[in-house]
């Protein structure tokens, strides 16, 4: 292996290890809420940090190979994805210490109801997250085709966990408070589904060299 | 042919005398007023190509051409080829500059006296057009009657290119043009080309693949005698079609 191809599999396994921090932020945030659990909650917002180190190592290490290395084609492709990517999975993580932020507080008043949508909305946005970055270590076409699919799924769920919602804050006042912090934790679990279907754009851009960001089939509609 | 395109090449064979099979069934464009690059590893071809469209292999015997380039739309693959008018019309910087052992004037007023010019006034008019076009005006303005070989490397170069603009071209062929220069004059060269293709075609053989992909809007990538792929250059630095294409512009090569 050369030089080179050494120091593009660091990159390739920073970038892993941040999508796999990133994935357990989001699991845990979710956990903290559903078991009401303030200390995994604590370690959400905590392990931030290290992702949020990741991010910045990852724009140098790609900044400094373009420079001194002049990656041209499948090389140049795989770079910017990374630096693109990296923007993503940051994003991602400050929206699970959201979640985890709202959990503690949550925590805090009494159960409003049980959680049944959200869970599953965490675990396809959690899901989606894991293929895109799969489909990104074997520059999976249809693995990334397929994750830009599914974030309508995340989409209906969230509109269902509103629709509850707003009848619960019209029924009873004093469920407001409760009620629109939960709703927030469903926009930032769709917005983590977002974030996911952004990798696998770039995913297709990385395999064929094709952008098809705000052009994907099903936005067209 | 379409207007957009100075030169065509069409099912393109050459073997050099004693027989080596140079180019193998070359077919491409060459985009009017636009900057064409040929990359490709030692003996691809690409030199032998570009020699092609001034016929600078005729200069040596047992040659052998077949198929057609289209300049124009005349075929100057054609015995009745005036080599001449056809080197004034599309001329050649080399790798190493190549000013006349005479006055900085005199280099450019070669050419022009060659095509008939005489008068002074017209002559120096002339030179000083050239010069200013490639950008070495102002550094010999006050020189011109020193000798060429007082330049630097860079400015030799761009005298050359003087030299070549002073029998108004259509179209530029550079072989390596800066091979042999720094990086400060390479930066000048570059940005030249720039500028000059507003007035002239240029296709440039390098061996630096970022030349390549700073300078030029068309690129042909070539390997053995063969064209492996021609693309806009943006194309081919970022996404190309072919694997030995990838291979060779991420270094992966062989």
């Amino acid at each position: 292996m050369s030089v080179f191809d050494e120091e593009l599999h660091k990159l390739k396994d920073k970038l892993l290890k941040m999508g796999a921090l990133v994935e357990d932020a989001i699991r845990n945030s979710i956990h903290a809420l559903v078991k009401r659990d303030n200390e995994l909650a604590g370690r959400v917002i905590e392990t931030d940090r290290i992702i949020n180190m990741l991010d910045v190592e990852i724009d140098e290490d790609s900044i400094r190979l373009i420079a001194l290395k002049q990656p041209m084609a499948v090389d140049l492709r795989f770079i910017t994805t990374a630096m693109k990517i990296t923007t993503d999975l940051e994003r991602m993580g400050d929206l699970a210490v959201n979640i985890a932020e709202r959990a503690i507080e949550l925590n805090e008043e009494p159960i409003l109801k049980p959680y049944i949508d959200i869970p599953k909305m965490r675990e396809l946005a959690q899901g989606m997250t894991r293929d895109a970055l799969d489909a990104f270590v074997r520059k999976d076409k249809k693995l990334a085709m397929d994750v830009i699919m599914r974030d309508d799924e995340v989409d209906d769920l969230k509109h269902e966990v509103l629709r509850e919602l707003a009848f619960f804050m019209a029924q009873d006042p004093t469920t407001v408070s409760r009620a629109m912090k939960i709703s927030f934790v469903t926009q930032y679990l769709e917005r983590i589904a977002d974030h996911a279907t952004n990798i696998a754009e770039m995913v297709i851009y990385l395999a064929e060299g094709k952008m098809i960001r705000h052009a994907v089939p099903h936005h067209e509609a | 042919m379409a207007d957009n395109i100075e030169i065509e090449v069409k099912d393109l064979d050459f073997h050099y005398a004693g027989n080596v099979h140079a180019l193998k069934k070359i077919n491409l464009p060459i985009h009017k007023n636009m900057v064409t690059s040929l990359i490709g590893p030692s003996g691809c071809g690409k030199t032998t190509l570009l020699r092609c469209f001034n016929r600078m292999h005729d200069l040596y015997p047992g040659n052998i051409y077949k198929g057609d380039i289209l300049f124009q739309g005349e075929n100057i693959l054609s015995n009745s080829s005036d080599l001449i008018a056809l080197r004034s019309r599309i001329g050649m910087v080399f790798q190493k500059p190549t000013p006349f052992p005479m006055s900085i004037f005199d280099n450019i007023a070669y050419g022009l006296k060659l095509k008939g010019v005489s008068k002074k006034a017209a002559l120096a008019e002339q030179v000083e057009r050239a010069l200013v076009h490639s950008v070495l005006w102002d550094e010999v303005k006050d020189k011109l009657n020193a000798s060429a070989y007082e330049l630097s490397g860079g400015q030799q170069q761009r005298l050359v290119i003087a030299r070549a603009l002073a029998v108004d071209p259509q179209v530029l062929l550079f072989d390596e043009p800066t091979s042999a220069l720094d990086p400060i004059s390479t930066a000048k060269i570059e940005e030249l080309t720039a500028v000059l293709k507003k007035d002239v075609t240029i296709v440039i053989v390098t061996h630096n693949m970022q030349q390549a992909a700073r300078i030029s809007d068309w690129t042909g990538f070539m390997m053995l005698g063969e064209l492996i792929e021609f693309d806009m250059t943006q194309k081919i630095f970022t996404a190309p079609s072919e694997k030995l294409t990838e291979d060779y512009v991420t270094g992966r090569f062989g």
